[in-house]
């Protein structure tokens, strides 16, 4: 191996190893919670900087060559595409981190268990994102879902936890076996399991040269629906409120924005990449998924009064306006500038998402800081003058989800918009269908400002005290809210990266 | 393997449809935790029959399916901890009852 090949694989390296050494500190000094985070963010904060170093990134940061470098006979790639998601993967496994070490003390929830099962995930995650290989794929999807189940279920004696873990499981498990059918049929009828290479096959049929065999057309049935189980696209999200609103609430927050994004993640290497020849068959179904999904999402929320379940909706929600942005891509003729922006605008739109969605959870995560605090929106009731930095921070996040300017997430919203207009036709009509959709979301985001706001907190209501490490990942996630929209330079800096990780797979 | 590569793929579908079927119609959280082990070793005998019948493929597929049975292994541990750690709290194995956060 060259030393490029071996940095290539060091972040991912680094945080197996890093999952494996927090198993292993747990082992020599039991129950030291403090030791686990310290050892935990410290590790984290390397891989950040190892990755950064390797790149590839704009404007010639980092060691790797701008092309990407390949490793191990081309079945993992470090591209823009793998550099860009790595940081974000790593970014979300430290806030989560940060946001559950006050929440687990309280409910003696040990912190060594849940640091290693996250890690774990995330480096199924990196896995996902530099995959070039049916194998390395699903191996790396098995290994970002496994621990997610497990996390689910990680407080064993709330039957809450547990009643959502096998929910997750099951419908999980069974997804995957659809996925993994349809990962067989598409590696035997085209006879490759590289991605260019499935790729490279599928172009006589564009062409016109082939018919689409019926293996084939199972094949992109079987995907499709895999897919739009994992990213919990409607009507395939029946899992989504009940494993959200059981899990613990940390775990909840990195449900709603690690696995996502990493299905996100399959989605670009395996729908983007190996199945592009055929993006004129997939179009009609993501058209259909992303409608059906914004607009169910958030009808369904506005009536919810617990809080996790809310938010756990608005996030099938914002899967809907994430595929805005594929079916953008779709859309657009091949090697059109349209086709990219839609790429674009997606990943834009993982960077938004995961700050505002990921600070809104650990906002309700400080708030049951105190285990029997409810997650009923009630619970919200006076939070502006018993917490102020509390209940500034989450109507922050709570604008940014709703699309308000000038956060992270209007912009992500008016990327993915402008996209889809410029694709045009069906496309354009789902810009219009998500306008609407963001209108309607402010009315039960803005519930939440109201309660905070406008109504008292109960007479019995105790001090709420915010423990140092959830006001730093608060800090840290209100900061990229905030910067990503406010910031010109910066909000570049981030279209600069998503342009090149787009770049990799067009 | 002889004989040709669609009888092998008529019966891996036959068996995967038996496997969804019994995950839809079962309520036993351990009967469908089997069903998806049917599904997929119904996967597992298309890659294999692929390996042997698709000359690209060839010795590919064997060592495909050796990582599927892996992963089907750590999906059957983990799913087997869960419905034993709710079993403790619900006493009961059937999905139906497990209901407690409908809206």
């Amino acid at each position: 191996m060259t030393g490029n090949e071996i940095l290539a694989l060091l972040p991912f390296v680094l945080v197996v190893g890093l999952a494996m050494a927090i198993v292993l500190v747990d082992i020599i000094a039991p129950h030291r919670d403090e030791l686990v985070t310290v050892v935990g963010v410290t590790g984290l904060l390397v891989a950040l900087a190892v990755t950064v170093i390797a790149g590839p990134l704009p404007s010639g940061v980092g060691a790797l060559p701008a092309g990407g470098q390949q490793v191990l006979g081309g079945v993992y790639a470090r591209d823009g595409l793998t550099a860009f998601l790595d940081l974000l993967f790593i970014v979300i496994a430290l806030l989560s981190l940060l946001f559950a070490v006050d929440y687990l003390k309280p409910r003696a929830l040990p912190m060594a268990e849940y640091s290693a099962t996250l890690l774990f995930a995330i480096s199924g995650a990196m896995l996902l994102a530099g995959g070039r290989d049916l194998l390395i794929l699903f191996l790396g999807l098995e290994l970002l879902v496994l621990p997610g189940y497990m996390l689910a279920g990680y407080a064993k004696r709330d039957g809450l936890s547990t009643e959502g873990a096998i929910k997750y499981f099951l419908l999980g498990s069974f997804s995957s076996a659809i996925l993994l059918f349809g990962f067989a049929l598409t590696l035997g009828f085209t006879g490759s399991t590289r991605i260019d290479g499935i790729a490279a096959k599928l172009a006589p049929i564009v062409a016109g040269q082939a018919p689409i065999s019926i293996g084939l057309a199972m094949a992109l049935a079987l995907l499709t629906t895999g897919v739009a189980f994992k990213i919990a696209a409607v009507p395939f999200h029946y899992w989504t409120p009940d494993a959200y609103q059981g899990s613990p609430t940390p775990v909840t927050g990195y449900l709603s924005v690690g696995p996502k994004v990493a299905a996100f993640a399959l989605i670009l290497r395996l729908f983007v990449v190996a199945l592009a020849p055929l993006k004129g068959d997939w179009l009609p179904v993501v058209v259909i998924l992303a409608a059906v999904t914004m607009t169910l999402g958030n009808l369904v929320a506005v009536t919810q009064d617990n809080i996790k379940r809310m938010l756990g909706y608005s996030s099938i929600a914002h899967t809907g306006y994430m595929l805005v942005g594929l079916a953008a891509f779709a859309g657009a003729p091949v090697g059109s500038t349209a086709e990219s922006q839609g790429l674009q605008a997606m990943l834009f739109y993982f960077v938004a998402y995961t700050f505002m969605n990921l600070g809104a959870f650990a906002c309700v995560a400080a708030l049951q800081r105190r285990p029997g605090v409810t997650s009923q929106i009630a619970s919200f009731a006076g939070l502006g003058r018993r917490a102020p930095l509390l209940g500034l921070t989450m109507t922050l996040f709570l604008l940014s989800l709703t699309g308000i300017p000038p956060t992270a997430g209007f912009f992500a919203k008016a990327y993915v918009i402008i996209a889809a207009v410029q694709t045009g036709g069906w496309v354009g009509v789902l810009a219009v269908i998500m306008m609407l959709n963001a209108a309607a979301a402010a009315f039960y985001y803005l519930r939440i400002v109201v309660y905070m706001y406008m109504r008292d907190a109960p007479e019995n209501a105790r001090p709420l005290t915010i423990g140092a490490m959830t006001r730093a990942g608060l800090v840290v996630a209100a900061t990229g809210t905030i910067v990503i929209g406010l910031l010109p330079p910066i909000t570049n800096a981030v279209f600069d990266m998503a342009r090149q990780a787009a770049q990799a797979v067009l | 393997m002889t004989g040709n590569l669609d009888a092998y793929l008529v019966l891996s579908g036959l068996l995967f449809s038996i496997g969804t079927f019994g995950f839809l119609a079962r309520r036993n959280a351990i009967a469908m935790l089997m069903s998806v082990e049917l599904m997929v070793n119904a996967v597992n005998l298309a890659i294999v029959a692929f390996g042997t019948f698709v000359p690209e493929l060839k010795g590919q597929g064997t060592v495909i399916a050796l990582f599927v049975m892996a992963v089907a292994a750590a999906e059957a541990t983990v799913g087997l901890a869960i419905v034993i750690a709710i079993y403790r709290n619900r006493r009961t194995p059937l999905v139906d009852e497990y209901s407690s956060m409908r809206d």
